[in-house]
């Protein structure tokens, strides 16, 4: 975890100093106005590298970006309206994955866990391009570095996500 | 002559907002040109071509509005910069500010006793010079964008400390000023000892006041949270006035009081547009009693005061910022930040010419801040321009070791 350091700034505001795990500072001033400042001080610099202002209506959608509330992929924004439940996620197949090395029809991922594997885009080697493939049959195998494109409802999503990282 | 009260505010107030727009566009502190509004269209107004510019007279309800501004100036002040922040700011800062507002006050009260040879004289030229202005400052360190530096949370510090320090200034200034002019040392030390006693006291329990204070205050309706408010700063000035304290100290000090109180935020933000309001009316009644024919007198004091004032800040602030352990570049910051002067230098001047100092110090405090508001941007924002100056000038003196000092 991150610290987090607060200050009193009297006729401004308050400060608050997150010093980030890669050594690098963040600073947010928050004014009595509602202003938002960002400062990023690099790693033992003493002066910040860049800054920005932000009104506090600007402040509070970065906020919900950041902090992840707001996140939807563009491209799968009408799709999300249109079929509320359904997820369609990327994922990759870790290390040491409970499925690795399974395939699609040994799993039978779709009558048993309610997913759907879309596309498979296999990983990028030595400069090699990876290759996506569209609808994989049942003879897929689950290969770690792999990404799938699955869809499911978003109970069997989670449940196939735990599937593929890695096990304890 | 007959002239209606409203059209004589109307006109002062459009020549006010022109000055604040003015100030905006060019990134200007508003404070001086205010003053000069006050003073191109007041009754001293030039002459153009036959022409008096004399637009706005100075009437009893300018003059009113002018000290409710010194009220909520001083109110606002006292709740922002409290004590209570103060006391949670650490020794560091006690031990630094104590030294850059002794040192600041010292320097002020020398030179003001050369130009006069009066005490009475001498002090208010040392509170018009020695106390910064946080207004200037905070506006100053946004623009510049330092707020999220360390040496920033020390130069607010020393806001707040230089404000408890001015309910002390003021409250012995009130009792030099009003003893009538006969200076002999007898007469005003009791007055001036019962006052600072009475300040202190309340600084000190100013939790406990605002504790007793608190479950009183109607929180929940916005209408009567307003008036109360209002109403008790009107009473505190009154009753302040009563004990021969200036109206000025009582709002200073309901503001520590309140700004311990769960209230504080609320009260600040009801406060601040009225406080800007009225101050404004306050700088430009200000100007409209000064005679720019008088800033002949007044010149070389000025002049003589800028220097002193920078150089002596400079020296003060890099000793501060030494012993509250920022050093080298961060105290080239501090030190040249904290320059600004602005309202209370006028806050003073205006109580000491009231009490009838020498009619010279308006003219003297006005052009003061204005040649400092010019100067002292230009200092803070060259800052580091300067350090890297000192350091270079280190480098290449030769050491008495023959080893050359190389800038870290």
């Amino acid at each position: 975890m991150s610290i987090i350091k607060e200050a009193e700034l009297p006729g401004l505001g308050k400060k608050f100093e997150i010093s980030l795990d890669n050594g690098d500072r963040v600073a947010v001033v928050i004014h009595d106005e509602g202003m938002r400042e960002v400062y990023h001080f690099p790693a033992g610099e003493d002066d910040p590298l860049s800054s920005v202002t932000m009104t506090d209506q600007e402040a509070r959608q970065v906020g919900s970006i950041i902090s992840g509330s707001f996140y939807q992929p563009r491209l799968l924004e009408k799709l999300e309206t249109a079929v509320a439940d359904l997820h369609i996620e990327w994922l990759q197949v870790e290390i040491g994955s409970a499925i690795a090395g399974k395939s699609i029809g040994e799993l039978g991922l779709r009558k048993n866990h309610g997913i759907i594997v879309i596309a498979v885009i296999e990983d990028i080697k030595k400069g090699r391009k990876g290759k996506t493939l569209i609808n994989p049959g049942p003879s897929y195998v689950f290969t770690p570095g792999h990404t799938i494109v699955a869809a499911g409802l978003q109970e069997k999503m989670r449940q196939f996500e735990g599937l593929l990282t890695r096990e304890k | 002559m007959n002239h209606d009260i409203i059209f004589n505010l109307a006109l002062a107030f459009t020549f006010i907002s022109l000055a604040i727009f003015i100030a905006n566009k060019l990134k200007f502190s508003s404070i001086p040109l205010l003053i000069l509004a006050g003073m191109l269209t007041g009754p001293h107004a030039p002459d153009l071509g036959g022409i008096s510019l004399a637009l706005v007279y100075q009437t009893e309800s300018m003059d009113l509005l002018a000290r409710l501004g010194v009220l909520l100036m001083l109110f606002y002040l006292g709740l922002e910069f409290s004590a209570g922040k103060l006391a949670a700011a650490g020794s560091s800062l006690v031990k630094g500010g104590t030294v850059y507002v002794g040192l600041n006050f010292a320097r002020g009260l020398a030179f003001g006793w050369l130009f006069f040879h009066s005490w009475p004289e001498a002090f208010v030229v040392a509170g018009i010079t020695g106390i910064s202005s946080s207004a200037i400052i905070t506006k100053l360190l946004v623009e510049l964008k330092r707020t999220a530096n360390p040496e920033t949370e020390f130069i607010l510090g020393i806001m707040v400390f230089e404000d408890v320090f001015l309910a002390v200034y003021l409250s012995v200034l009130t009792g030099l000023l009003f003893s009538g002019g006969n200076l002999a040392a007898r007469e005003i030390v009791p007055g001036v000892v019962l006052i600072f006693a009475f300040v202190v006291f309340i600084i000190a329990c100013g939790r406990r006041i605002g504790a007793a204070l608190e479950p009183r205050l109607p929180a929940k309706s916005a209408e009567s949270f307003t008036v109360v408010v209002f109403t008790l700063l009107l009473l505190t000035a009154v009753l302040v006035e009563t004990l021969h304290i200036a109206e000025a100290i009582g709002a200073l000090l309901l503001g520590l009081v309140m700004a311990e109180t769960v209230h504080a935020r609320r009260v600040i933000q009801l406060v601040s547009p009225m406080r800007d309001l009225f101050g404004a009316v306050f700088f430009f009644s200000f100007g409209l009693d000064i005679d720019y024919r008088l800033f002949g007198d007044a010149l070389y004091l000025t002049l003589a005061a800028v220097l002193l004032t920078v150089a002596g800040n400079v020296v003060t602030g890099l000793l501060a910022s030494w012993l509250a352990g920022y050093k080298s570049k961060r105290g080239f910051n501090v030190a040249f930040t904290i320059i600004a002067r602005g309202e209370f230098a006028v806050i003073v001047a205006s109580l000491a010419v009231t009490a009838g100092a020498s009619p010279v110090l308006p003219a003297f405090a006005a052009l003061y801040v204005l040649v400092l508001a010019f100067i002292s941007p230009v200092l803070a924002k060259n800052a580091p321009s300067f350090y890297r100056g000192y350091t270079r000038l280190l480098a290449s003196l030769p050491r008495p070791g023959g080893r050359t000092h190389s800038a870290g």
